[in-house]
Order: C-alpha cells, then sequence, then structure tokens
C-alpha cells in the first residue's frame, strides 16, 4: 500500500495538470445528479437500499459521464519522488488516509473488546454506582461521551445500551429505561466531538484543515465537558431520574454487586495486554499529527492499521472473523462517495455550491460561522452527514475561500455535522442504534415521538455550539 | 416480552441488533445469581413411626444421635403407629403441632418397603402437603441398611439440576453437614433433554449445530459452577467448618447420583420436592427416593 502522501501528491499534480473551462449546462447536470445522491441518502430507509449500493451507483454514473464528456485528468501521475504510474483516475481521489485510519480503528476497537476491558470498566461503574439510579445516568452518561471518543459512536451505544437496559432491569427500574437510553444517544454525538478520530466527520474535516489531534482535543474537550454535565442535568430533570430513598439504598446495592466484571474476561493477559495497547493507541495517533518525525509522516492511518494487526496476533488464525465484523458498507461508501465528490469538483459542481455558500461565509466568521454551523446540523438531521462535511470541507478549501487551519469556519461544520444527529432518529447512526435498543424492549419510540424528546436537548446543544464557536475559537 | 413492529427507520439495522444481544448477553451473563445462607430454625422435630409406643422411641432416639449436627436446642416428638395410622390423622397432628422438620421412613404401614417401587401413599402425602422439610431414613426392618446409615452426616450431598440460585437447598445441606465434614454441591443437566434440543437445533439451517452445542453447553455448566464459588465464599464468611465440593455435569440423572453417592461414600442426600409446581418432585427427586433406598434422604 502505497502511504497517503503519495496519494495526495499524485492527487495534487493530476489537479494542477488538469484545468479546463466546463460548460454550466454540464455543471448543472452533475449538481443534478449530486443532489440525487443527498437525497437518495436521506431516503436510504425508504429506498431499503444500503447507503454504500446508492453511492456506487451514483459514483459509476458520474464517472462515466465525466469520461464521456472529457471531464477527468486521464494519464499518468506523478509521484512523490517523480516516478510515473498509471493508475485508474478513481483511485487517487479516495482519501486512503481516511479510509486506513476508519479500518484500522475499528478492527482495533473490535479486537481490544474482546479482552472484556469495556465490558469490565462498564460494569466497575454500575457496581460504583450501588444501584442509585441517578448516579448510574451520571456514570453512564459520562462512560457514553468518553466510549464515544475513544471507540465510535455506534460501538459506545451497543455497549452502554445494552448494560443500560440489562442493568436497569435487574434494578427493577425499566420505567427508567427510555430516559437512560435517550440521554446515552445524544451523548454519543456530543462524545464523538471529543477526538480527532472520534467520528467520520472530525476525521475528513480535521484532516482537510490541517488540525492536529491535540489541537483538536484542547479546542473540543470544554464544550464535551459541559455540554455531557448539561446534557445529564437537563436528563435527570426532564425523566425524574433521583436519589435513592435512604431505605431502598441497601436493596439497589445488593443487586448491582451481583455483577462480576471479571466475567466476561477470558485470559487477565490480553485484558492488560488490550488496556495497555488502548492507552498507546490513543498516545500514537496523537503524536502522529506531527509529521515532523516518521511516525507522523506515515500518518494515523498507518498507526491505526499497525495497532490492528497487533492486536490481531492474539486471534491470528481467526482473523477473518474480525474482517467480516468490518463495518465495508460505511467503507465503500466512504470511497464511493470521495470518487463522486471528485468528479463533482472536476465539474465545477463544488465551485458551484461555494458560491451558493459565499454569502453565508462572507457575513464573517462570527454571523457566517454561526449560519454555516446551522447549516450543517440541519443537514445532517435527515442525512448522512459524511457527504455533508467532505462537501463543506472541499468548499472551503477551494480556491473561492482557501480558509486557514485556524478559522472558527472549520468548526462550524465539525460542531453542526455532529450535533445535527441529535434532531431526528436517522441524523445518525447511534441515536438509530439507541431508539432500536428502546424498540427491543418493547418502548414504543416512533419518529416524532424522538423529535419531540430530543428537541429541547438538541436546541441546547446547538445553541451552546453556536455561541462555543463564535466566542471561544474565534 | 412484547415487541410492537419497528417503526420503518428501524429497518436495515439489523448489524446493530445482532451486536446489542451480544453485549446484552455478555452482561446478562455478568450478572450472577449469587449465594445468600438463609437462617433455618429447628425448633421442634417429629419422628413419625409405623411402630409400637416403645419401639418408636427407641428409634426416635436414634435419629437423635444421628442428627447430633443440630444439637441439643430441638424440641423433639415422636408419633407412634396409632397417631401415623390414618393419613387425615396424620396430617391434622402435623398441621397443629407445626414441627420444623419431619423425620420418618418409607412404606409407612406397608410392607412394600422391601420393593423399590414407591415410597407408600403415607410418605407422599407427608412430601407434598406439608410445607416443612421431610428427612426419609431406610426402613428400620431393613436392619443392616438401617444401621449402616444412621452413623453421621460427615458427608452430605445436594442434588438438583437447577442449582443456581437455590439458596434453600444448599443452606438445608450445610446445616445438616457436620463440622469438617464434606458438602457435595452437584448439577447435572440431563444429556438426553439436552441431546433432544440439539437435534431441533440441528434441522435450524440459521444455526450452526456445533457452535451452538459447544456453548450452550458451556454456559449450562459454568453458571452452577459460579453459582458454587459464590457458596463456597459465602459459607466461609460465615464461618462454617466445611469442605465444599463441585460435581457439575452432563449425564443420567440416576445413573450419575447413584455413582456419586458410591464414589464419595454419601451419608445424607439433600433434595428439592417442595417446590411450588411438584416438579422436583414429578422430575428427578421422586426416581432418586425410590432408587436410593441405602441412605436417608432429606426433601426440602
Amino acid at each position: 500500500m502505497l502511504p497517503e502522501t503519495t496519494f495526495a501528491a499524485a492527487q495534487i499534480g493530476a489537479n494542477a495538470a488538469h484545468q479546463q473551462v466546463v460548460p454550466l449546462s454540464i455543471t448543472l447536470l452533475f449538481a443534478a445528479l449530486f443532489f440525487g445522491l443527498v437525497l437518495c441518502l436521506a431516503l436510504e430507509e425508504k429506498l431499503h437500499a444500503k447507503k454504500s449500493v446508492i453511492a456506487g451507483l451514483f459514483a459509476i454514473i458520474c464517472l462515466t459521464l465525466g469520461a464521456f464528456m472529457e471531464l477527468l485528468p486521464f494519464g499518468e501521475v506523478t509521484l512523490a519522488d517523480g516516478h510515473h504510474i498509471k493508475l485508474p483516475v478513481f483511485i487517487p481521489s479516495i482519501d486512503w488516509g481516511v479510509v486506513t485510519i476508519i479500518l484500522g480503528a475499528s478492527i482495533f476497537v473490535d479486537v481490544t473488546s474482546k479482552s472484556g476491558l469495556f465490558t469490565w470498566i462498564a460494569i466497575k461503574l454500575t457496581k460504583l454506582s450501588k444501584g442509585d439510579p441517578l448516579l448510574l445516568l451520571v456514570f453512564y452518561g459520562a462512560m457514553t461521551t468518553v466510549f464515544s471518543a475513544v471507540l465510535n459512536n455506534v460501538t459506545a451505544m451497543i455497549i452502554v445500551g445494552s448494560l443500560t437496559a440489562v442493568s436497569l432491569d435487574k434494578l427493577g427500574r425499566n420505567d427508567k429505561l427510555l430516559g437512560f437510553l435517550l440521554i446515552e444517544g445524544l451523548l454519543t454525538n456530543v462524545g464523538g466531538l471529543l477526538t480527532l478520530i472520534s467520528s467520520v466527520p472530525n476525521i475528513i474535516v480535521g484532516t482537510t484543515a490541517g488540525i492536529g489531534f491535540v489541537d483538536f482535543f484542547v479546542k473540543s474537550s470544554p464544550y464535551v465537558l459541559v455540554v455531557t454535565v448539561i446534557t445529564i442535568w437537563l436528563g435527570a430533570r426532564r425523566f425524574g431520574i433521583e436519589r435513592l430513598a435512604s431505605e431502598e439504598k441497601a436493596e439497589a446495592a445488593e443487586r448491582v454487586d451481583t455483577f462480576d466484571e471479571n466475567d466476561g474476561i477470558e485470559s487477565i493477559g490480553f485484558f492488560w495486554f488490550g488496556a495497555v495497547m488502548l492507552v498507546l493507541f490513543i498516545a500514537f495517533i496523537a503524536a502522529a499529527s506531527f509529521d515532523s518525525w516518521a511516525i507522523g509522516k506515515l500518518g494515523m492511518g498507518f498507526v491505526a492499521m499497525s495497532f490492528a494487526m497487533v492486536m490481531l496476533l492474539r486471534y491470528k488464525s481467526e482473523a477473518h472473523t474480525f474482517y467480516s465484523a468490518v463495518d465495508w458498507d460505511l467503507i465503500f461508501f466512504f470511497a464511493f462517495l470521495f470518487v463522486t465528490i471528485y468528479v463533482m469538483e472536476q465539474a465545477l459542481v463544488l465551485e458551484l455550491i461555494g458560491r451558493g455558500f459565499a454569502p453565508i461565509i462572507g457575513m464573517g466568521e462570527k454571523v457566517g460561522g454561526g449560519l454555516l454551523l446551522l447549516v450543517a446540523a440541519i443537514a445532517s438531521s435527515v442525512t448522512d452527514n459524511i457527504p455533508i462535511s467532505a462537501m463543506l470541507s472541499k468548499i472551503l478549501t477551494s480556491g473561492n475561500f482557501q480558509t486557514p487551519a485556524d478559522s472558527p469556519l472549520w468548526w462550524s461544520v465539525i460542531f453542526g455535522a455532529n450535533l445535527g444527529g441529535n434532531l431526528t432518529p436517522i441524523g445518525s447512526a447511534s441515536t438509530l442504534v439507541a431508539v432500536t435498543i428502546m424498540h427491543k424492549h418493547g418502548l414504543e419510540v416512533s419518529f416524532l415521538k424522538f423529535v419531540t424528546l430530543a428537541l429541547p436537548f438538541a436546541i441546547v446543544h446547538i445553541g451552546l455550539a453556536t455561541a462555543y464557536v463564535l466566542i471561544w475559537l474565534s | 416480552m412484547f415487541q410492537p413492529s419497528p417503526p420503518r427507520f428501524l429497518v436495515g439495522i439489523e448489524i446493530a441488533v445482532i451486536k446489542v444481544d451480544q453485549f446484552e448477553s455478555v452482561f446478562k451473563s455478568a450478572a450472577k445469581l449469587n449465594f445468600k445462607r438463609q437462617e433455618l430454625s429447628f425448633q421442634k422435630i417429629a419422628v413419625v413411626t409405623d411402630l409400637e409406643e416403645a419401639e418408636a422411641k427407641t428409634l426416635a432416639a436414634r435419629v437423635r444421635a444421628f442428627l447430633q449436627v443440630l444439637g441439643d436446642g430441638p424440641e423433639w416428638m415422636v408419633l407412634d403407629r396409632g397417631q401415623s395410622e390414618r393419613v387425615e390423622q396424620l396430617l391434622g397432628l402435623v398441621t397443629q403441632e407445626k414441627p420444623e422438620l419431619l423425620v420418618t421412613y418409607r412404606n409407612l404401614h406397608s410392607a412394600a418397603w422391601r420393593w423399590p417401587h414407591s415410597l407408600g401413599p403415607r410418605l407422599d402425602v407427608l412430601t407434598q402437603a406439608t410445607r416443612c422439610p421431610v428427612m426419609v431414613l431406610p426402613h428400620p426392618r431393613d436392619v443392616s441398611a438401617f444401621d449402616a446409615s444412621m452413623q453421621h452426616t460427615e458427608v452430605v450431598m445436594a442434588v438438583t439440576d437447577h442449582l443456581v440460585g437455590d439458596s434453600r437447598l444448599v443452606s438445608y445441606a450445610a446445616s445438616f453437614t457436620e463440622k469438617g465434614g464434606d458438602l457435595f454441591l452437584t448439577h447435572i443437566e440431563d444429556d438426553a433433554i439436552f441431546e433432544r434440543y440439539i437435534e431441533v437445533i440441528s434441522k435450524i439451517p440459521s444455526i450452526n449445530t456445533e457452535n451452538a452445542r459447544e456453548q450452550i453447553i458451556k454456559q449450562l455448566l459454568k453458571e452452577p459452577r459460579d453459582y458454587i464459588e459464590s457458596c463456597r465464599r459465602e459459607l466461609k464468611e460465615e464461618g462454617l467448618d466445611l469442605r465444599i465440593h463441585s460435581e457439575v455435569r452432563t449425564g443420567h440423572h440416576l445413573i450419575e447420583y447413584k455413582q456419586l453417592v458410591e464414589d464419595h461414600s454419601v451419608q445424607l442426600l439433600v433434595m428439592n420436592t417442595k417446590d411450588e409446581d411438584q416438579l422436583a418432585m414429578h422430575g428427578l427427586a421422586y426416581p432418586l427416593a425410590v432408587e436410593l433406598r441405602q441412605i436417608p434422604l432429606l426433601m426440602v
């Protein structure tokens, strides 16, 4: 596999060599195709089609039309060392750095979870709460935020949500399940803001803008901390989750004490290995954002894949089971989406959309940034936040804007794309999982009911994010 | 549990549903039932016989010596031939006196004790119509078996096919084990029933039969083993001087228990008969009680 910097250089070389005028009619045709893609992704469930298939179909149509209309820069690409190689035109259009981060991190987390580390932490916190519902909400809320940051939103929701269902059932508090799951679902998207690798929009926007891992964490963590506390507080009030009366405490403590945190640990050695590797993984991912050393030059994707491979040594003869557990729909969707966006770039569609955004961005960092955040949030609430963030990133780096890395506009896209998921149950995969768990336990939550319950929280999240970006980050 | 049909927007996230189920399984497995010792009282013990008064008193003295583990505290009452002849009268006395343990033997007022086919009508009624535990001794006319069995309760075995959470059974078994003695906690999964389910699973294409066999048997045996560990911890914390042994396996109930009794020279067998649905009595306990005639049985 070639390093991501090589492909970046190759892509830049190809782009630089291909400057042409595109008739407006062709740009509008491709803009209609792009709008069609976004619309189909928004109607994914109604079409009953996986998003990779939708994006794949559009990528094929765009590439074919682009080739026939002579929009694409065919020919050899020049590598960083001056060599010329022949590559299919769509290969350099895919951001392999991001693909390898997602692929490596996903395998790493999946194998690490087999060590029992995450379930151990989850059960320890459950026992620490002594079965008190309010303490349980505080611990589970904090755990959701941290797990979403370290793992990914969906895995975090699955772990914390399933434990919530089991522990509330054990405590005879099933009436509080809806409140717990809703708060956890919302916090997955808040926790997804904590680090550069916590969510796909962060990876896309952060890497495009050139925001380092540490810089990202320093800037986002105050918001994540404050909003996590506020969400838990609001949730406790809204759903009547309170401390136990003194006469109930002993029985509740006894009930949660029957959880055995060591039950899921098959090997104590692998458990500690997993814990150490997780700490090292975060440290190396952080260090990889500094490209002044060899690992930094190889990039975060290299770190993620390397750690995945080291963890797989434990399951070397059954590595294929972990490969089959990878979310290939996401990986293929991501690859096809970038191919489509690349064609859109060649057809000057992004430039056209950018012109539409120009008045918003032209309002300055404060008003423009605020509006951009709202647009990103609303768009992300009804369709996938990955194309939104990919498109806006391309627009912000385009010739018209050339947005610097320290501009708050990047953060508007990041916050909007992540928090928009809290407006509707289809806004993010993790809220969808939360509703799935609700449904599994007999709680009927319609689209409208979810919106009604989540809207006050989402307004607070987006309102605070707007204020934070405009006041703190500008 | 009732599940409403999923909203349209949830269609197509089967992978997440499977993973949620996997993690719920992990957490459910981690939520264990731990042993909690029950306080048992033996203030009054009734010895029910079909002997004349003098013989009945002699037998009661033997029983008292045999059950020295209960100490000098209990008040002993003896029901002789006249008091146990009619079932109504016997039940009336038990209801009136409210003993906390009944000690008797099979085939009261019958010569059928020679044949291992039943417990006799009076004992059937006593085990099912009363709430207190019933200790069944070898028949006194079977002199060699009776004499051999009425020595000690140093080796006690609790038998069940569902040990997990059965604090009552374990508490009784522990209470009847003499200081420094051996308490065997057993759990035998019936392999015939297990094979029947595996046969059904083998006909379902979406379930991998070998994987199901391996995982189900692993979990079935893990739970009682974990529970026995919690019994060991709790009884040690309570200061009981006992050696706890674990016997968890699959097999044919009757064959396995007969083998275990023989292998460990068990002196008292403790089993459930007082569950609400009488499932224990109709399932495991009755055939064991009929077959194992050489040692005392405690039916709780």
